[in-house]
């Protein structure tokens, strides 16, 4: 059995682990969700802050946080945690308008 | 009290008018046209199969299961039923080298179509008939993985903006840990109301002792007690002691109309700062929960899909053992 889930991070330690991307694609070919074309940098450089390009919210929505992109990261980066940052910016801009 | 500087790298300010794609709804459906494809495809093979279905019940030679007719459903069902088992597994654990972006997004959308269409295909092929042996168990159990499969898919959509909700709760505008906040707040407000007390207390514990001898002396003032006590001399005028009693900044305890006796007085704010660590905490469990509802319904899911298998494969050897022989007569 796997361990407990493992809940969200802070923006600090989002920043952390894409500041120690190095942009290799494996997340990427490991997820489920994503359904269109979509480069690491654009989704690095979006999912920080700042504003967020249409193909990265959709991406951002449909991820389901399943956590098969953790295994595969050779640097042992979180890229579920990244993506329920940029699913948490999105929300409060939806809470705002 | 000390306002509390963020030291998070994220800007909330600068980040609220971002000009793009803002909010995060509840239920959304992102249709390529290759999703289009695939769910056109799959209602035309379920409704083609009906309508063949219907039509052969009314006017076939013999609509049974283990018919020509029901037989060929069956195959077809089965294949299909296997695909969907197989290709999303099989893609998963593929090597990296074949992977493309979105290749398992796409084997994600076979997996359902062939699960949908398969269900419905065998669905035919039993013509009706439930009665309770092997085959029924087998359908009962694909309907019951199918329907898994689509709560499940289901779940996959509004749970993680559930988790979006409750960790937008456990952070603070800036991102940063509310607990962490909350309680550096609250570190503020201790030390802060520590000082006023040690301030109140001083400067009233000074003004009573430089009182207290002018009270006696005020008390005393024109008597002085000269030569031997006398046990039988009492003074109605009040003692020091008496004085001091009745003193206001004296009352350390609060009487019971008095605001100082509400919970938390003595620590303005420290209240509100401990309801909203309550609140955090019920976030993140909240939080928690619904992560584990994902991960326990995929388990669900694949025992189920398990169990509907070894269903299936003890069907198969049952309908083996009728339609061998009369391949043989
Ligand atoms: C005959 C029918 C089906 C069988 C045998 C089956 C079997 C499986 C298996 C074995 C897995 C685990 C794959 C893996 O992790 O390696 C799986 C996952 C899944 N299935 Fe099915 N399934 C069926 C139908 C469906 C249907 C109809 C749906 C939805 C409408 C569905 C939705 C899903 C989803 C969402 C996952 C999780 C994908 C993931 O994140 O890995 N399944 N299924
Ligand atoms: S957690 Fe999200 S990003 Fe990671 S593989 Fe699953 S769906 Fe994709
Ligand atoms: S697998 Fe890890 S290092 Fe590679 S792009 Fe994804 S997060 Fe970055």
């Amino acid at each position: 059995m796997r361990n407990p889930v493992l809940l969200h991070k802070t923006a600090s330690q989002v920043q952390q682990e894409l500041e120690a991307c190095i942009g290799c694609n494996e997340c990427l070919l490991a997820c489920p969700a994503l359904d269109e074309p979509l480069t690491i940098d654009v989704l690095n450089r979006e999912t920080f802050g700042g504003p967020i390009s249409a193909p990265v919210a959709r991406f951002a929505r449909s991820c389901y946080q399943c956590g098969a992109c953790v295994p595969p990261c050779p640097v042992g980066l979180h890229r579920d945690a990244m993506m329920m940052w940029l699913k948490i910016r999105l929300y409060r801009s939806g809470e705002e308008d | 009290m000390p306002a509390l500087r963020s030291s998070s790298p994220y800007d909330y300010a600068a980040d609220r008018e971002w000009a793009g794609t803002r909010g995060y709804p509840l239920f959304f459906a992102y249709l390529k046209p290759r999703n289009l494809l695939r769910i056109g495809l799959g209602l035309l093979i379920a409704v083609a199969g009906l309508v063949f279905c219907i039509w052969y019940s009314r006017n076939g030679s013999d609509p049974t299961p283990d018919s020509l007719v029901g037989l060929i459903y069956a195959v077809l069902g089965t294949a299909f039923l296997l695909l969907a088992g197989l290709l999303y597994s099989l893609h998963r654990r593929s090597r990296k080298s074949k992977k493309v972006i979105g290749g398992l997004r796409s084997a994600l959308g076979w997996h359902m179509f062939f699960g949908l269409t398969g269900l419905a295909l065998i669905f035919y092929h039993s013509f009706g008939n439930f009665n309770p042996r092997s085959g029924t168990y087998a359908l009962y159990g694909l309907i019951a993985l199918v329907i898994s499969g689509i709560i499940g898919r289901s779940l996959d959509r509004i749970m993680p903006r559930l988790i979006a909700k409750e960790a937008s709760k456990a952070l603070t505008q800036d991102g940063e840990d509310r607990i962490e906040a909350i309680s550096q707040q609250l570190q503020a407000i201790v030390e802060h109301n520590t000082q006023r007390v040690r301030g109140l207390t001083s400067s009233s514990a000074s003004s009573a002792v430089s009182a207290a001898p002018e009270r006696v002396r005020s008390a005393g003032r024109g008597r002085t007690l000269h030569g031997p006590w006398d046990l039988a001399y009492l003074t109605l005028e009040e003692t020091p002691q008496e004085l001091s009693r009745y003193e206001q900044s004296y009352r350390l305890v609060p009487d019971r109309k008095s605001p100082l006796s509400r919970p938390g007085a003595l620590l303005p704010g420290a209240q509100e700062q401990m309801a909203a660590l309550q609140a955090v905490e019920h976030a993140m469990r909240r939080e928690q929960f619904y992560r584990y509802v994902i991960r326990y319904w995929r388990i669900f899911h694949i025992l189920l899909a398990l169990v509907t298998a070894g269903l299936v494969i003890w069907h198969l050897e049952y309908a083996a053992s009728l339609v061998i022989p009369t391949l043989f007569h």
